[in-house]
């Protein structure tokens, strides 16, 4: 997608001033790299690469690629970082080279097509490798000062699977190792000539997949892990395969992560979320005492040794990253993430130091200060497709895709009560009234429900029963959003069938419809002077924000919301004077409501926009997208 | 549930240590202080500065620092000692000077009765004695256990006297019982025809019958008229009842007559 101008129309916009970022691509294989420095950690997310620093947190962004990124490497110096995405089937992806002293872009090398798989300095910081994916399958060398292709090659001989990684010498400048799924070769690079020349290992009978790789200090052995779950020592002078292991002890889904340490231990992520260490001894691999599983956190991708090893970070494809003293191998769990995309954000009334997201299989709670997760709240196997808070604080009810709303307490996490099969599909929003007493839920049918919520004690303590009160049957499509007047007694419901509805929520009645050519994703009340709903704004698929009369439903104006994609998420701050959205176009919009013109724009999402929402205070905005990034904007206003 | 919860309690909040209390200091302090340098300086010098000069009255009297007694209460003054079991003592054995009753002194060698009747002595029979342990205690064999001394008893194997004497004492219990208990029934019970009575009833009931069978045999042959018919009748009513009646008791060997 080229970078596109972000005006609907008038003046320039200004760019909105990002606070923080919560995310971690945990799927990129080695995404999570402690820099040289020993300062800094560098992982991927969305399509942005990302530098922090351990100790403050603070980020730095370098956002050019076009698409996810799929690799990064960083060179032994530290001095560049190389990152490689994906793009369209045909066309280039582009490997980006960064200058890390200066976190800028050092240059731009697109030769693949497709998928980066993977990347490799060379030891000096002279060369860098690049391999293709798949649909490429190629192997590229270039020169990183003049910032040329110098060669390059078909991966892998045709009869052989394609190749996943790529690992440099330590110490020569010209010899490096690609593996994969039956192919294993040692290339020397003949600069002056500008050719690279393979030569293939021999496996003899032995057929694996290879996933990682890593060189050792000497280059005189490579050790590749696969996804057998077990380990080859390859010898690089002879290219021979020497031994395999460890024997009956293999690790479980696979060695997905790899990483040598100083004594001639190898640590090993599995991915069955363990990590271990495994001793080269006597031509075979022993599986060392040292040895921990990780509690749900999935294959773990990454393992980023910080300096030689006495501390090592492990990143997760579930989005987790712990840290590990390895002297007592111990683990900390320093970050976690949402790795699925996020259905839905909700702020609890009157604070804007929490706020909850939902996703797949879970709900969290996170401190907006700190970015911390603060509480997890898992069902598994289940879609959690919107969260409200009661006013009072009490509970969260949950609005879930196996049909039923469940409510948890807010500090235990503890589930409390649920209604079941509360529609015939699945809940797809889901709203509270003022006094917590009754939920609103929208259904994926189309149908909107109201329920009584009911206190009640027993020997056993509180419990809570629920009552259906009302069920409203107008819409014809999926319910997206629910919104509630301040007095409880009216909603409109946005839905996909192109209509919003407000609804009597004493009568259970519609009271007012809107048609639109359109999918309706979002709807917010505006509230005029005497505090009374009297518009609302929407949007939705047809990518403009409609302002209609809750009077009589009749239109007021309509803006140009976005050029080039649909508008997923939007909120009004309490004052109405301003509002927000974001869309599938990855942007984040501030605009002043009478105008109807964008104000801001805040750039840095790599993946569209699902839900935006205004802090209950305006002063913070936070944004969430489909690869599970949590962004916090300040707000301009 | 002792507290609710609830997601504002989520919010981290900064912990503010109250400011700790001052470092306590006793009221006291100053006063005792003082006191403790009041009640040394009267020793740090070469002494009071003023001592009392002794009186004349009060000098140093023997015996004064002996510890004195308490007065023994039961003890009167001028009564000799006398021990508690004065009077169950035998007298005391009589004085080397002490001259014999009337003279008399016995004859009796005492040094040779001695030595003969130790002579003559049965040797004392070496206590029966069992050791638990090699080099171990010795223990009184009697108490032990070990020796078997009640299956020598004279009367081993018997059934004491006092339960033969408890056992006939409930045999008779049972049968004075049993006894009342038939008096009691007999009592209570209906009179029983004896033998002979039984004969005697039967024996007449028998020439009842005889006589109006004889009485029957003799009724004309013709019962024409209506009196002789009702005649014939009650006869052979009157036999039919004594001959159902003896049947009865023939049969019957005990009778019982209902009061």
């Amino acid at each position: 997608m080229a970078a596109q101008s972000p005006i609907a129309n008038g003046d320039d916009p200004g760019s909105l001033q990002r606070l923080s970022l919560i995310g971690f691509d945990g799927t990129i294989p080695g995404g999570l790299i402690v820099h040289p420095d020993r300062q800094n950690l560098i992982y991927g997310l969305g399509d942005t690469v990302i530098i922090e620093d351990i100790g403050t947190q603070e980020q730095v962004l370098l956002s050019e690629h076009t698409n996810k990124v799929t690799t990064i490497a960083v060179s032994k110096s530290g001095k560049y970082i190389a990152s490689g995405q994906m793009t369209y089937m045909g066309f280039a992806a582009d490997v980006i080279i960064w200058n890390y002293a200066e976190r800028v872009k050092h240059c731009k090398c697109s030769l693949h097509k497709v998928k980066i798989e993977a990347l490799a300095f060379s030891p000096n910081d002279l060369y860098l490798v690049t391999l293709g994916g798949q649909d490429d399958g190629s192997i590229i060398v270039w020169n990183i000062e003049t910032k040329q292709a110098i060669c390059g090659a078909p991966a892998q001989v045709l009869s052989a699977g394609s190749a996943s990684c790529v690992v440099f010498a330590n110490n020569r400048d010209d010899l490096f190792v690609s593996a994969g799924l039956g192919t294993l070769r040692v290339w020397t690079l003949d600069v002056t000539n500008r050719k690279i020349r393979p030569e293939e290992v021999s496996m003899g009978q032995l057929k694996r997949d290879i996933r990682c790789m890593q060189m050792s200090d000497d280059d005189s052995f490579v050790y590749c892990g696969t996804t057998t779950g077990d380990l080859l020592g390859i010898n690089v002078g002879s290219k021979m395969f020497q031994y395999i292991g460890p024997e009956k002890e293999r690790f479980s889904k696979g060695v997905t992560a790899m990483a040598l340490l100083k004594n001639g231990e190898i640590l090993v992520g599995a991915g069955d979320s363990t990590v271990a260490t495994v001793k080269g001894k006597d031509n075979a691999f022993k599986r060392t005492k040292k040895s921990k599983k990780l509690n749900q956190a999935g294959e773990v991708t990454s393992i980023a040794l910080r300096g030689e090893g006495h501390q090592f970070f492990c990143g997760t494809s579930k989005s987790h990253i712990y840290q590990f003293n390895h002297s007592e191998f111990k683990e900390t769990l320093v970050r976690t993430a949402h790795y699925p995309a996020i259905t839905d954000i909700e702020f609890p009334y009157g604070t804007s130091e929490l706020f909850g997201t939902s996703s797949f299989q879970e709900i969290c709670i996170w401190h907006r200060a700190t970015t911390q997760e603060l509480r997890r709240i898992v069902v598994p196997n289940m879609t959690c497709n919107a969260i409200a808070f009661s006013r009072d604080g009490k509970y969260i009810a949950s609005a879930w895709s196996d049909a039923s709303v469940r409510f948890f307490l807010p500090e235990s996490g503890k589930f409390i009560f649920d209604i079941k099969q509360a529609h015939k599909r699945e809940v797809t929003a889901l709203a509270l009234t003022p006094d917590g007493m009754h939920v609103i839920s929208g259904g994926g049918e189309g149908q909107v429900r109201v329920w009584k919520i009911k206190e009640c004690y027993t020997n056993k303590g509180k419990t809570y029963t629920n009552e259906l009160v009302g069920e409203m049957k107008e819409h014809k499509a999926t319910v997206s959003c629910i919104k509630v007047t301040e007095d409880g007694k009216s909603c409109v419901t946005a839905s996909k069938d192109g209509t919003c509805i407000m609804w009597d929520l004493e009568r259970f009645v519609r009271s007012q419809i809107i048609f639109a050519n359109t999918q309706f994703n979002c709807v917010c009340f505006y509230h005029g002077q005497n505090q009374q709903p009297c518009q609302i704004i929407a949007s939705g698929t047809d990518r403009k924000i409609g302002y209609w009369e809750t009077f009589d439903g009749s239109t007021i104006r309509e803006v140009e919301g976005s050029l080039s994609s649909d508008i997923n998420g939007m909120d009004i701050t309490a004052d109405g004077k301003y509002f927000v959205t974001g869309g599938a176009d990855k942007l984040i919009k501030v605009w002043s409501y009478d105008d109807g013109k964008v104000t801001h724009v805040g750039k840095g999402h790599a993946m569209a926009v699902t839900k935006v929402k205004i802090c209950p205070n305006s002063q913070y905005i936070v944004s969430v997208s489909e690869d599970g990034a949590i962004y916090i904007w300040s707000f301009p206003h | 549930m002792l507290q609710e919860e609830n997601i504002y309690n989520l919010i981290p909040r900064e912990e503010v240590k109250p400011p700790k209390p001052a470092r306590y200091t006793s009221k006291f302090k100053q006063m005792a202080r003082e006191e403790r340098q009041e009640g040394k300086s009267g020793y740090k010098t070469m002494g009071q500065a003023k001592v009392p000069v002794p009186t004349t009255d009060n000098f140093l009297k023997k015996h004064s620092k002996e510890p004195k007694l308490p007065p023994r209460e039961h003890v009167f003054a001028g009564e000799p000692f006398t021990y508690p079991d004065a009077d169950r003592r035998r007298p005391p054995v009589p004085h080397k000077e002490d001259k014999p009753l009337m003279g008399l002194r016995t004859t009796k060698n005492f040094i040779t009765n001695n030595a003969v009747g130790n002579i003559m002595s049965v040797p004392k029979k070496p206590d029966k004695n069992f050791v638990d342990t090699r080099g171990g205690d010795k223990w009184p064999l009697d108490p032990s256990g070990l020796e078997p001394k009640f299956i020598h008893k004279k009367d081993f194997g018997q059934t004491p006297g006092y339960l033969v004497k408890r056992n006939k004492e409930v045999i008779r219990a049972q049968e004075e019982y049993e006894a009342y208990i038939a008096e009691h029934f007999r009592r209570g019970a209906m009179k029983q025809l004896s033998e002979a009575e039984r004969q005697v009833i039967l024996a007449g009931l028998k020439a009842n019958w005889e006589e109006i069978h004889h009485q029957y045999q003799g009724l004309s042959v013709v019962t024409d008229t209506v009196p002789k018919k009702n005649r014939k009748e009650r006869m052979e009513a009157e036999m039919k009842q004594l001959e159902r009646d003896i049947e009865t008791i023939e049969k019957h060997k005990v009778i019982y007559i209902a009061n």
